[in-house]
């Protein structure tokens, strides 16, 4: 077995899988925040802004533009925050794949770089960064999702130890993790005790069982995962009014509590945008989700700006890389009904801090926004830019049993961004 | 036919139950008066209360889709008293009801709706009365009518599904009584009232009866079926007979139980090993158990397994087990890993399948064939969304469907795992990426072209793949069986399956052909690891360079298979009667890493729970049901089962599926449900199951921990409420020694050491003469998911608040109950939540 994963990973090596020749750069962040913009961003109302509308038979942008601090470059006018920000960013407004149809499966696409293909599940880009750099310390987990579970982010085949720990709402913590609310101190305590007898003497008349030896060592490992200094990092409180208030409502708290995971050690928070509260339909604006669709920009705007200047001045936006990422962008045209379909040929995402070389814009649309015009960058393609910027080699061979998998296929990082 | 005559027989005045009809291929404009000649199907329910209809099958028993829409026709003759009285209708769809042939309430057609935008509906107001409102999105509709103490004749004509909508009858109803007083359901004088709890109990009453119904109904439809594959395993008997395996003497002093241990005595002596010591009773009585139902056995069945005489009783417990319904369940969430079922709830895309559970379940149920199983499920028929195999056929974003299934048919039954051969062939085993497509022509009947994503692209310049690639995007392939050397031609016993002989049945003939001794050896070797925690051939899905351990058992335990006509049971029966069987657990790790002639079975594997036999044993040692939401997103069935599956509540495991909320929308979360999946998946399960796994991911990983001790699901099984078991337990008056005994027999199935009694009893004793609050009530309420939320308004803020609200409740746990002080409560429940979350509970015996 052992010998041929060396053969694979050799003929790997020498170019027979990996469709680059030249070392892919590798970035200095050490961690990721992605923010997830679920239901399919529009690119022309956000990142990047046509002329605009002026009736619902009109294609064009929604919302006038405002200028940034990327030097001809603009973005929607309810990012005010965010526009002097720009040039710690990089707006990649060339995105491109082939699945508009449908929500889930466009979101597992750009969560997996992949397609099903029904001869193995596909790990989701967090598991994988999971897989690869493991979390800093022990007393933490290397993966946290704050949004619902479900199948684009699971581990796939690299196996639930690669899986995350979820929370659905700051209020109430991780899932499984906190303590449940009537069980106090003195009440854990006396169950770690009746629990800890009952642990020895199962495991001491199984001596000499690995199996039952490793079981025990998790749940060792598992109390002090649960313990102190994790469950800290969820108590917002400990930050200032001040600091609170600029991040916005509960996306805005998910962003500041990423900002804390990342200090505490955990290598990727998926950060899920998408209460449905302020327009109705969250992203996925058809119809009378557009009315309101500025509030959610709006909100995007105060969490993104405070979670860049936040990570400024902790010192750690060089190492952390924010990913603004979605399934597919909108078109320029209205439906009956005011608002919105899908469009996945061309779109944009969003990269900042990471140590990349920020202040530009990648790619190009079209006049309207409907197609790429120059330098289309395909969902392998970003993902591989993710890991670079990670350190992570994208052609890295991972094994599904004994089959070999690169870590995307046959991405190409956008180079440009490396120094 | 039997049925008619049943009730032509019966005086309809004095009639106890409600006679029901079905019709289908209704003419346009005809649907609600529908002629006789489209009768297909009668039967009788005991009132006028409709929350399901008899599942339709074929002479196969295979589950089939009625047209849609089809009527039902419920008719009814009774008195009513001379008063005022008022009449509800109420469906969610279009009925007229009428009297003495004339009408007196109709509702409107239900529409089929795209819309998520739709508002929530204000609560329901339960009126004066206390009635049963009606559910969103019901219609009540109501008739003034005097009785007059004579007789009537009542006749309900509902139309059920249609274009864009569920083919069920929701809540369909009709009530009558007094202006002013409580309504009873239309029929016999003790017919329920309209109240909840009256209505549940009917419900639960009604759903039981069609199960055990639909059971009856497809044996009976399928007994000619059943006796064509008798008469073919006569055939494959009269062929198998000759191919004699001989069993070995076993050397003195290797216990016998049965021949199985004949063959691992030999092995076993060979290299100088003692087998493991025998279970105690107890243990073996809790690992049978596990095995067989997916269950720890009940304190009941402990006693009972403990009064019988000392000599018998491991024989009887495994026959008893062995005739339990639950043998279905637990090897259905097998099978549904083996065959890659991944149903979708939410609009299907991932690569999800039909539901075909329910088939695989009453297969197991009905003690069909193996081969009939095999066949049944290659030839892909029977209704998609009620569960046939059919639903294996589905694979959604797949661009080479057939290909996928060729492949997990291989597996699964042939041990060949042709994956690689999905884009080129396989470097390490003797299969071309031809083979696999060439069963997948047979399996799509007609020959099929290779997709340009199914391949591996040559890079102009660069170096040349390191697998070879003999087929090129675009080229045909014809329909052809790929294993010559497993079976060259399928002609002994030929099958004895319905319809055309198409390419899918001669594809399943090569399977299940006695000449193809493979098949049997690959499904007694599955069965055998299910048992014994590891394989005679590993991996047990590819076989193409493994060598078996014990090659002659194998052949033997084949044999055994085929000649018992493909019996599961008498498979399981064989392995677990076992000496070997009945052994104390070796290490697995060492074991698995083992090559084949150091495997020696001295015992079975040390395994731990799979996610299933986990939660379901939670909630039997606590006597607590999962109150799982229905895993339904469109409860108000204005969507077509091809874009919402309607997959009911779930009562064990195995019927959980993926919850699909990819979309993230707090209003599309099922709360109850992902707290089980939590556990679940933190155990090994998998919420996707995109492709086919043999074998669960069995790392141990600090999340199973933490799940099971600190939530939702955890919280709420050790929560003494007034559902809990334990409660009522401690309720008892008995001595506190005796609470302990029943408490660790319930959860560990065994009496607590001398230590532990003084442990427990230390933490028991000062709060334990005071744990009664007298004169305090039950406070148990079932919890129920607020049914006004339904896909058509999940896009509402109201939606997502009364979702949100329902999360944040369930954090909390049950409610505690009141009669008993928390002191002693929360000492108990810690006591409680030491054993469920201690290693003896998640591991085997």
């Amino acid at each position: 077995m052992i010998s041929r994963r060396h053969f694979l990973a050799a003929s790997a090596a020498t170019g027979a899988f990996a469709a680059e020749s030249a070392p892919p750069p590798k970035g200095k962040a050490t961690a990721c925040i992605f923010l997830w913009l679920g239901g399919g961003a529009a690119h022309i109302d956000t990142f990047d802004p046509k002329p605009r509308s002026r009736s619902k038979s009109q294609a064009g942008s929604y919302y006038d533009a405002i200028p940034t601090a990327i030097r001809g470059e603009s973005i929607c006018e309810h990012l005010p925050r965010l526009a002097p920000l720009m040039d710690r960013a990089v707006i990649v407004r060339s995105v491109t794949h082939s699945i508009s149809n449908e929500h889930a499966a466009a979101a597992n696409l750009v969560h997996t770089g992949r397609l099903p293909s029904g001869t193995l599940q596909y790990p989701s880009i967090g598991s994988i960064v999971s897989s690869q750099l493991g979390a800093k310390t022990e007393e933490v987990p290397a993966y946290v999702v704050m949004g619902y579970p479900n199948i684009m982010r699971d581990p796939g085949f690299l196996g639930a130890k690669h899986g995350y720990v979820y929370l659905t709402q700051t209020e109430t913590g991780p899932t499984g993790l906190i303590r449940p609310p009537d069980v106090d101190l003195n009440r854990e305590d006396r169950r770690e005790t009746l629990l800890g007898k009952l642990r020895e003497g199962y495991t001491a008349s199984r001596p000499n069982d690995e199996f039952v030896k490793q079981q025990d060592d998790v749940t060792r490992q598992a109390f002090k995962l649960a313990g102190p200094k994790f469950l800290n990092v969820f108590d917002l409180q400990r930050e200032s009014p001040e600091l609170r208030r600029s991040y916005g409502g509960e996306f805005g708290q998910r962003c500041l509590l990423a900002r804390r995971l990342v200090q505490s050690g955990v290598r990727f928070v998926e950060v899920s945008h998408n209460l449905n509260f302020l327009n109705g339909s969250g992203w996925d604006t058809h119809n009378e989700g557009q009315l309101n669709q500025h509030l959610l920009i709006q909100e995007l705007d105060n969490a993104l700006s405070s979670l860049i200047t936040d990570l400024e001045t902790h010192k750690l936006l060089d190492e952390t890389l924010i990913v603004v990422a979605t399934e597919f962008g909108r078109p320029p045209d209205f439906d009956s009904g005011g608002g919105r379909g899908h469009q996945s040929l061309a779109f944009s995402m969003l990269l900042a801090g990471g140590g990349l070389r920020t202040g530009r814009a990648v790619g190009r649309t079209n006049d309207l926004g409907s197609a790429v015009a120059e330098r289309p960058v395909t969902i392998p393609d970003f993902h591989a830019t993710i890991h670079c910027a990670l350190g992570i080699n994208p052609h890295k061979n991972l094994y599904a049993g004994t089959r070999p998998v690169p870590i995307t296929d046959r991405g190409a990082p956008l180079t440009e961004l490396f120094a | 036919m039997r049925a008619l005559t049943l009730f032509v027989c019966l005086p309809l005045l004095a009639s106890a139950q409600v006679r029901v009809e079905i019709f289908e291929n209704l003419a346009k404009g005809e649907e609600l008066r529908p002629a006789e000649s489209l009768r297909t199907e009668q039967y009788m329910e005991p009132a006028f209360g409709f929350v399901r209809t008899p599942i339709k099958y074929s002479p196969a028993a295979l589950p089939l889709d009625r047209s849609t829409p089809f009527t039902l026709k419920a008719k009814y003759e009774r008195s009513l008293p001379a008063a005022k009285l008022r009449l509800r209708l109420r469906a969610r769809g279009a009925a007229v009801l009428t009297m003495d042939g004339k009408e007196i309430a109709r509702t409107k057609p239900q529409k089929p709706n795209t819309s998520g935008d739709d508002p929530v509906p204000p609560p329901p107001v339960i009126d004066e009365t206390g009635h049963r409102p009606a559910p969103y999105p019901h219609q009540d509709v109501f008739a003034e009518i005097s009785g007059d103490g004579a007789s009537h004749r009542f006749e309900l004509v509902a139309l059920i599904g249609g274009k864009g909508l569920m083919p069920t009858p929701g809540e369909l109803a009709v009530s009558w009584g007094r202006e002013g007083e409580m309504e009873r359901l239309l029929g016999p004088d003790h017919a329920p009232r309209l109240v909840d709890a009256e209505w549940e109990a009917f419900v639960a009453r009604q759903e039981q009866t069609h199960i055990a119904a639909d059971r009856a109904r497809r044996l009976a439809a399928s007994e000619a079926t059943a006796a064509q594959w008798r008469a073919r395993h006569d055939k494959v008997r009269a062929f198998y007979q000759a191919r004699l395996v001989p069993v070995p003497q076993a050397p003195t002093g290797y216990p016998v139980s049965n021949d199985i241990d004949r063959f691992l005595a030999i092995p076993l002596a060979a290299a100088k090993t003692a087998p493991k010591g025998s279970l105690s009773d107890l243990e073996f009585l809790r690992r049978l158990s596990l095995d067989l139902t997916g269950l720890i056995p009940t304190q009941d069945e402990v006693t009972q397994f403990l009064a019988a005489p000392a000599a018998t009783r491991r024989k009887q417990a495994v026959d008893k087990l062995l005739n339990s319904p639950a043998w279905a369940d637990h090897w259905t969430a097998y099978w549904q890993d083996v065959l890659a079922e991944n149903p979708g709830i939410l609009k299907p895309d991932l690569n999800n399948t039909g539901p075909f559970r329910y088939w695989i379940h009453q297969s197991f149920l009905d003690g069909v064939p193996f081969d009939r199983f095999v066949t049944e499920l290659i030839q892909m028929e029977g209704s998609n969304h009620l569960g046939g195999p059919a639903g294996f056929a589905q694979s959604t974003l797949n661009d080479a469907p057939m290909a996928a299934k060729a492949d997990i048919l291989a597996q699964a039954f042939l041990g060949t795992k042709l994956s690689c051969a999905r884009c080129h062939d396989a470097p390490f085993h003797p299969y071309k990426q031809k083979d696999l497509f060439s069963m997948s022509a047979m399996l799509a009947g007609k020959p099929v072209t290779l997709p340009a994503a199914s391949s591996v692209p040559i890079v102009e310049g660069a170096r040349k793949p390191a697998v070879e690639i003999t087929l090129k995007p675009g080229d045909t392939i014809h329909p052809d069986w790929p294993f010559a050397t497993l079976i060259d031609h399928a002609d002994s016993g030929a099958l004895p399956a319905e319809g055309k002989l198409d390419s899918r049945r001669q594809l399943a003939a090569f399977f299940v052909a006695p000449e193809n001794d493979r098949f049997a050896r690959v499904v007694v070797n599955r069965v055998w690891k299910r048992y014994m925690g590891l394989g005679l051939v590993e991996p047990v899905d590819d076989w193409a360079n493994a060598k078996p351990s014990h090659p002659e058992l194998l052949s033997w335990l084949a044999r055994e298979f085929v000649l018992s006509g493909y019996d599961m049971k008498h498979l399981a029966r064989l392995i677990v009667n076992s000496h070997a069987y009945q052994r104390k657990p070796v290490e697995a790790l060492t074991e698995q890493n083992a090559s084949p002639s150091k495997r020696l079975f001295a015992g079975p594997l040390r395994r731990r729970l799979s996610a299933e036999q986990l939660v379901d044993s939670l909630h039997l040692a606590v006597g607590k049901n999962f109150q799982c939401e229905d895993l339904n997103l469109n409860p108000a069935g204005d969507r077509a089962p091809n874009q919402f599956l309607d997959m009911g509540r779930p009562t064990r495991a195995w019927q959980l599926t993926a919850l699909s909320n990819e979309r993230d929308r707090p209003a599309l979360a099922l709360p109850i449900a992902q707290s089980l999946i939590d556990v679940m998946s933190a155990y090994g399960w998998r919420q996707s199951r995109q492709n086919p796994a043999s074998s669960r991911d069995d790392g141990a990983s600090p999340m199973q921990t933490l799940i099971l001790a600190n939530g939702v699901l955890g919280t709420r099984i050790v929560r003494l409420s007034d559902d809990s078991a334990f409660t009522a337990l401690a309720l008892a008056d008995v001595p506190l020694r005796r609470l302990i005994s029943d408490t660790f027999f319930r959860v560990l199935s065994r009496p607590p050491s001398p230590e532990e009694l003084r442990t427990m009893t230390a933490l028991l004793e000062p709060v334990y003469a005071s744990r009664k609050v007298a004169g305090a009530d039950s406070k148990y309420v079932e919890r129920r998911s607020d049914n006004r939320v339904s896909w058509s308004n999940h896009l509402s803020a109201e939606a997502t608040v009364i979702r949100m609200k329902e999360e944040r409740e369930l954090r909390m746990g049950d409610q505690p109950t009141a009669k008993l002080t928390s002191a002693f409560r929360e000492r108990f429940e810690d006591a409680l939540w030491a054993l469920v979350n201690s290693p003896e509970f998640v591991l085997m015996p």
